[in-house]
């Protein structure tokens, strides 16, 4: 069997979860002798394929990211073109002989969409997030949600990270939920390291992410335990965030980290002692899987889709800062609390893994074969 | 002739309100601001009209239209008749009405249901056994022959205890980890002291309870006629029939036939020439101790393991259960009897059952019966509530 997938990002050169999945899942498919063409944008480095069954294709340079905003500044009116610009790239790269095309979120949509129809061959999008999520619910843009509800009804099967991402599709987008499998997210385990008192946040800085509910419990938690909170991340809400830690009076217990690479993205998992996750809207949440194979208890924002699935973990309404407060005070107070925590919820992690992932999406595959 | 020994528990925990850190050291009537009023309250209707009314409007229904040769026994804990009185009264009236029938026998228990049995020392087990001894002497008049400890649990030492106490029996478990080859239809001594030992039949016992409604076990569709075979065909002296009173009508619900089926069961038991009906006291009475029980460590009736690792499992529940002892001898040196009704409000063993982390199977009972969402969201309420507890045990 022979995949063309387009995708966006791959490691260890990725800014989110859809990253992380494509390597997951490729490596997954490649070790049931499924053959996979993956095209990515040429980024400055070369990303190498470690694996015979995976070949990556670059498909030419492009300035935009898929988490990106039209209302970037840097990037004002060329978005949309630019976004043509690379889809026709891609429609011109992609050539040979493929039983699916797989596509990943709206970026190359438009590509996907084209590319079904002169190669003749099905097509199945994973759906990582919408326009909706991305967008924290407050004012989604239409344009972007025109280009995902295309891909969705031209595409043969989708793939949802969650039951909620499903009912996003189904109740937003007017899909038939019968072409709608939905498969979990999974984790590559980091393993654990020394502990420091910190409480981390790590994720995009945007409304979406909820850093600003993490800072207010903060302030909360530290009228009754000390910590240090940890910020890692970058995003168009950094310099208010900062501004907000000075209004909490807590800028001496917060720190920001910037834009941190995968190996000290890893090492802050591995030195943290809990982390939060406090997404307005999070179709998965791999963070959170991580996060516990570093050893660390986590508490997760109710509508993520990690908690559908995860039962060794706090749940938590993203705007109850009070419960969330609650929640890590008692981590920090009750040793056994932790340590019963992080023993659980490693255990149960070791299910969620890539072959997994791997085994569930060949069978859709096979299922338009 | 094995006598059928059918025995009920029934029970209702004083449930925690939400308490967060912030909580801590800003209460001031503990009682009012520890318990869920409001939900215990609607929990205990929504059972009673489920369960304990209909189960016990049938029963009596049954041990009349038999004329008393359907015979069986209740625990009753201190918090369940608390319920009723502030509640229910009716509830109770009905109770007593079973009673005095005659063909109606009442069991010992701790009045709050707790672990107070696996304490360094027994006083205050022994304190809740006399509370619960008051209890059914001023409710139903009437003084239980036969004791049995919180889910069954036993070893050597309660064994012992409870004989001190002038008890002529003892319910546990009939568990191969006890008993070997040896069947749980008869009845034990413990090897350490004179008392007769009732084991529960599990097997017989869960076909009821847990595996009624099971499509997919071989026994299913479970009927009166077909148990009442089973049970003839049982060889020995008793068959102890022993499981929560909610099995009928909330655990198994009325769709399921349940009522029915206990509709049935005397009937088609009473067809055997083999088989009577015995409460707990007489069963105690009618046979001897056939072997000795050597029982070192705790058992239960609960879970796959049988042992008390479904409320002392993790360090979570371990941290709580030792917190608990220690603002107990805090609390009876300071001799506030207000306090101290609370403090033993939490020590009722559910607390610490919806603490518990074990396994998938025995996980998702525990999640059936647990108010909280996640076993850690019910440690940090119950240990929240201690520490307040522990700091007004600890003010003058």
């Amino acid at each position: 069997m022979k995949i063309a997938m387009i995708g966006w990002e791959y490691p260890p050169y990725k800014v989110g979860g859809l990253g992380t999945h494509c390597y997951g899942l490729t490596h997954g498919l490649a070790d049931k002798n499924v053959q996979i063409d993956f095209y990515m944008p040429k980024l400055r480095q070369k990303v190498a394929s470690d694996n015979k069954n995976i070949n990556i294709i670059e498909v030419g340079e492009t300035t935009i990211f898929p988490y990106d905003r039209p209302d970037d500044k840097e990037l004002g009116g060329r978005f949309f073109d630019a976004v043509y610009r690379y889809n026709d790239l891609v429609v011109q790269r992609v050539k040979g002989r493929y039983d699916v095309i797989h596509c990943h979120d709206w970026l190359t949509m438009k590509a996907a969409v084209q590319l079904k129809e002169t190669l003749g061959v099905p097509l199945v999008l994973t759906v990582h997030s919408t326009e909706y999520d991305r967008s924290g619910w407050i004012y989604p843009n239409q344009w972007f949600i025109d280009i995902e509800k295309e891909g969705m009804q031209k595409a043969d099967r989708i793939i949802a990270v969650s039951e909620f991402t499903k009912r996003v599709i189904v109740e937003k987008y007017g899909i038939n939920p019968n072409k709608i499998t939905v498969v979990h997210n999974a984790v590559y385990p980091i393993g654990e390291g020394e502990k420091k008192n910190l409480v981390l946040f790590l994720g995009r800085l945007t409304i979406q992410k909820g850093p600003e509910f993490f800072l207010k419990s903060a302030k909360k938690v530290l009228e009754y335990e000390d910590a240090r909170f940890v910020i890692a991340g970058m995003g168009d809400m950094l310099p208010k965030l900062i501004e907000q830690a000075v209004h909490l009076g807590i800028s001496n217990k917060v720190i920001f980290t910037g834009k941190l690479t995968e190996e000290e993205v890893q090492h802050i998992y591995q030195i943290s002692s809990i982390y939060v996750m406090p997404s307005v809207s999070e179709p998965f949440g791999i963070t959170a899987l991580e996060a516990i194979s570093a050893g660390t208890p986590t508490i997760v924002s109710k509508t993520a889709g990690v908690s559908e699935v995860l039962k060794n973990c706090f749940r938590v309404d993203f705007w109850d800062t009070d419960e969330m407060a609650n929640k890590i005070i008692a981590l920090l107070r009750y040793q056994s609390l932790h340590e019963t925590m992080r023993q659980s919820s490693k255990r149960e992690i070791q299910l969620f893994t890539w072959d997994r992932v791997a085994e569930k999406t060949l069978a859709v595959y096979r299922g338009l074969m | 002739m094995p006598s059928i020994c059918m025995y009920f528990e029934v029970h209702q925990p004083f449930r925690l309100n939400h308490f967060s850190v912030f909580n801590i050291g800003h209460t001031h009537d503990a009682h009012s601001t520890y318990f869920n009023h409001h939900l215990n309250q609607k929990i205990f209707e929504k059972v009673a009209s489920k369960c304990y009314l209909p189960t016990n409007n049938l029963l009596l229904d049954l041990i009349r239209q038999y004329d008393g040769r359907f015979r069986i026994s209740y625990s009753l804990t201190g918090t369940f008749v608390e319920y009723c009185e502030k509640y229910l009264p009716e509830l109770l009236e009905s109770f007593k009405e079973l009673f005095n029938t005659g063909a109606v026998d009442l069991i010992e228990e701790t009045y709050f249901h707790s672990l107070s049995g696996l304490y360094d020392d027994l006083d205050e087990f022994e304190d809740q056994v006399k509370m619960h001894q008051k209890m059914i002497k001023r409710v139903f008049n009437y003084k239980p022959k036969v004791f049995r400890n919180t889910e069954a649990i036993y070893d050597n030492r309660i064994a012992q205890k409870v004989a001190s106490l002038g008890y002529k029996g003892i319910i546990t478990e009939g568990t191969e980890r006890i008993l070997g080859w040896r069947s749980p239809n008869f009845l034990y001594k413990p090897t350490n002291t004179n008392l007769k030992v009732l084991l529960r039949n599990y097997k017989l016992s869960d076909d009821i309870g847990f595996r009624f409604s099971s499509r997919n076990w071989p026994g299913f569709p479970l009927t009166a006629d077909k148990y009442a075979n089973w049970m003839s065909n049982s060889f020995g002296d008793v068959i102890n029939l022993f499981m929560d009173y909610e099995t009928f009508g909330e655990h198994q619900w009325t769709e399921t036939g349940i009522f029915e089926f206990l509709r049935h069961l005397p009937g088609e038991a009473l067809k055997h020439e083999s088989l009577d009906f015995a409460t707990v006291s007489e069963a105690v009475e009618r046979y001897n101790a056939v072997g000795d029980l050597d029982v070192p460590w705790a058992i239960s009736w609960a879970d796959e393991d049988r042992n008390v690792s479904t409320w002392l499992g993790n360090n979570m529940q371990i941290a709580c259960f030792n917190e608990l002892k220690d603002i107990g001898q805090k609390l009876k040196r300071k001799g506030d009897r207000d306090l101290l009704y609370v403090w033993r409000l939490l020590q009722t063993s559910d607390h610490l059952y919806y603490i518990s982390t074990k396994g998938f199977e025995d996980g998702t009972v525990h999640a059936y019966f647990s108010p909280y969402e996640a076993p850690y969201d019910g440690f940090i309420n119950y240990m929240n509530i201690l520490q307040d507890l522990k700091e007004k045990a600890e003010s003058r």
